[in-house]
């Protein structure tokens, strides 16, 4: 609900201030195209979402682009990652577009739609780019029916970071490269203490695609897929998927070693406390655990699976078409700053992992990332572990939905695996032949 | 103001009166006009526009991410019939409303009339009524979600003090909607109050003293005197409060998103996430003009029930 009188007393200025970046931005891209040809000097516009360490390493990075590459500038407007499609979309809408922008890469199914959203196919296959250095991971996710839409930004994956004081104290021993879900329910279970209110694991239960996507590398880790291949049937309704959601309500229901999470908020100040032994999560987490010594593990895997897998969530630049010569200038940009060089600056300086596996896998790279930010080493080396990636169909929001559903009456008890994912599958099916 | 400038200021000799009149019209209304104008343009462009822009919407099957918008009819509004969701969203959103509005408005009543009164530190007191709204949603999000923590949070442990059993709160389908109840009567009730108080500060004293003299108790003098002086606030407080109720959206996406299993998906919560996630624009569009259709009806009632027990002091 919103607080009416408050929001009217902002909404006045922020209006002004839109007004403003509007004017702006038309000042901008009007300034670059008149001068980009006869100059051979040109502007972009470039729309990011960095805060902090982040910020400051591209702000360098831009910089140097600019001083190596008289002529070109690189303008650069901070826009929230969050509501970064709803502003592309109102600007795509009134004709202004940036040329570049930060987009999920969650969203890229229904970006790919957007008829201004250059296809990159040919520019990641020029000589020297070396498109396949991009983990599969990522270039599944900015690759659209066999169209390229963006360049990878970002890349991460889930693993598990674990308490090492509290393993001491229940007397376990840290997980080893090799170990099983059978093994991490037990850990789980012989963390948990109810008299201190210590838990073995956590769960974010809001039912969105957070809830969603870490189970899903509990699926492909059992050997289950999301669709069938053609992609216009549910195929999680499989002994792989009964595996999966078993798995996590043994923990959240029959032993209570699994904290759920409802609002996605609580579980990394309950970890950071040492309330919680063990949690499935990403490199972004890391620098936030600075209150207790923590190990990285890769996934557990299922016996009879398919191995210790991980998922991915990269986000992508995408590109909008703003003119011939704005695009060429964006493309270079882009190219540039994902060149093997600016990834392992990057990186570096942020503690984000490396988007290209050469850079990833160069000798000494790992270790003197872990040296900063302890333990980012594993999440390196389990890039390697993302074999697959969420299908991407427009119809994904719908579906993780579904998905979202499903897993979080499982946890909460309210039914039980099998009866959730046959109804999750039937609904899934209808979602699918909607469109 | 227009016409009193006009009468006050004496004719001058040898002008044509009713000519500069007009004139003189022509350049206040051209005056006026350039005053509004920046207003005016500012509410079309950012109000109206996008009202009458989703109502287009609202007919049409529209993504916002291609330019083919093809023209469905009624289909948005027919789907909102078959949606479960839809159902559910309502019944949750006439739930919360139900309780928010009373609640809000009794708690206000309540803490109002025990500050209205020369005590020490009674400033102090208003000031931290009225503290609630100062407060960003978010922050007070945050501090309901670890009250409400069915592990850490306070609200279980005084739970068990009293020897009733833990609950789930956030974490329960059919607790959680209470908890953003809760969470919004708290924020909400300094609005309240201030309107209470304001209102009872106006009820004047001849007339308690009258009442007091006639023998009346102070229930009684509070139930037949004070409440009704009260009731032109009452009207203004459950008209606003309803609206406002009818819109929850703040704090159900600060804390369950909706969930657990759509247990706290209300109107405006859905339409957001038909929109904002599903990329169903128009489905959306259809679901923010039935909302508005709702509140116009609600609160057409309202005014028409509130003339039968409002009392206006002329």
């Amino acid at each position: 609900m919103a607080k009416h009188g408050l929001r009217a007393a902002v909404a006045g200025p922020i209006t002004v201030i839109t007004v403003a970046a509007l004017g702006l931005a038309a000042c901008g891209t009007d300034a670059s195209s008149g001068s980009g040809g006869a100059k051979g000097s040109s502007t972009i516009q470039i729309w990011e979402g960095y805060t902090q360490v982040e910020a400051k390493a591209f702000a360098y990075l831009v910089s140097e682009y600019e001083h190596q590459h008289p002529g070109q500038k690189v303008s650069t407007l901070f826009v929230n990652n969050d509501d970064s499609l709803q502003k592309v979309l109102t600007a795509v809408r009134g004709g202004s577009p940036p040329d570049i922008a930060y987009l999920y890469g969650s969203w890229a199914p229904n970006v790919a739609q957007i008829p201004q959203v250059v296809n990159l196919s040919t520019a990641v296959q020029q000589p020297g780019v070396n498109w396949n250095d991009f983990w599969v991971g990522e270039r599944d996710v900015a690759t659209v029916n066999g169209k390229v839409i963006g360049v990878p930004a970002l890349v991460d994956n889930l693993a598990v970071v674990y308490n090492k004081t509290l393993f001491a104290n229940a007397g376990l021993t840290p997980p080893g490269p090799d170990w099983t879900w059978q093994e991490f329910q037990a850990d789980a279970k012989k963390l948990t203490n109810p008299a201190i209110k210590q838990y073995g694991t956590a769960y974010v239960t809001p039912g969105n695609e957070d809830t969603v996507w870490h189970w899903e590398a509990l699926l492909w880790e059992a050997g289950g897929q999301l669709l069938s291949a053609d992609g216009k049937q549910a195929a999680f309704n499989s002994p792989a998927g009964l595996a999966s959601l078993n798995t996590l309500r043994a923990m959240a229901v029959t032993d209570r070693s699994m904290y759920l999470d409802p609002t996605d908020s609580a579980y990394d100040n309950l970890f950071n406390s040492g309330k919680i032994g063990m949690l499935v999560t990403g490199p972004w987490d890391l620098a936030t655990f600075t209150n207790v010594k923590y190990g990285v593990q890769v996934m557990p895997a299922y016996p009879d699976g398919k191995g210790h897998q991980t998922i991915s969530g990269p986000d992508n630049w995408v590109v909008f078409n703003n003119g011939a010569a704005n695009v060429a200038a964006a493309e270079k940009f882009l190219l540039w700053l994902t060149a093997p060089a600016q990834v392992k600056y990057f990186s570096m300086q942020t503690g984000d992992l490396p988007t290209r596996q050469s850079v990833g896998d160069a000798s000494g790279f790992s270790q003197q990332m872990n040296s900063t930010l302890p333990g980012v080493s594993t999440f390196v080396t389990n890039l390697a572990n993302v074999r697959q990636a969420r299908p991407q169909i427009p119809q994904y929001p719908k579906i993780s939905q579904i998905l979202g559903t499903m897993i979080v009456s499982v946890l909460l008890g309210k039914s039980q695996p099998q009866a959730a994912l046959a109804a999750a599958a039937q609904q899934v099916n209808q979602a699918l032949a909607a469109s | 103001m227009a016409i009193s400038g006009t009468l006050l200021r004496p004719r001058e000799a040898g002008t044509r009166p009713r000519q500069r009149r007009r004139a003189k019209m022509a350049s206040e209304q051209f005056t006026g006009w350039a005053f509004v104008t920046p207003g005016v343009a500012i509410i079309v462009l950012f109000g109206a526009a996008p009202i009458v822009w989703s109502a287009v919407m609202s007919f049409q099957r529209n993504n916002l991410l291609t330019p083919d918008t093809p023209f469905v009819g009624l289909k948005n509004y027919r789907q909102m019939v078959h949606d479960p969701i839809v159902a559910q969203a309502i019944q949750h959103t006439l739930i919360y409303t139900a309780l928010f509005v009373p609640g809000t408005m009794v708690t206000g009543l309540f803490l109002a009339v025990a500050m209205n009164r020369k005590i020490r530190f009674i400033s102090l007191y208003r000031t931290a009524a009225y503290a609630t709204m100062a407060i960003s949603t978010i922050s007070e999000a945050i501090v309901f979600i670890w009250l409400f923590d069915p592990s850490y949070g306070i609200a279980n442990y005084v739970l068990g003090k009293a020897g009733i059993p833990q609950q789930q709160f956030l974490n329960s389908p059919s607790e959680a909607l209470y908890v953003i109840v809760i969470m919004t009567i708290w924020g909400w009730t300094g609005f309240a109050v201030v309107i209470y108080l304001a209102a009872l500060q106006g009820v004047p004293q001849n007339l308690l003293e009258a009442a007091a003299i006639d023998g009346a108790g102070h229930w009684h003098t509070f139930r037949r005197v004070t409440l009704p002086l009260l009731s032109p606030a009452t009207l203004f407080l459950a008209v606003w409060l309803t609206i406002n109720a009818l819109q929850l959206f703040d704090e159900v996406y600060l804390s369950t998103q909706g969930g657990p299993l759509n247990a706290t998906t209300v109107l405006v919560y859905y339409l957001y996430d038909q929109a904002f996630q599903q990329f169903n624009f128009g489905y959306a569009s259809a679901i923010a003009y039935f909302l508005f259709l709702v509140i116009i009806v609600v609160t057409v009632i309202q005014f028409r029930a509130g003339r039968r027990f409002t009392y206006y002091r002329s």
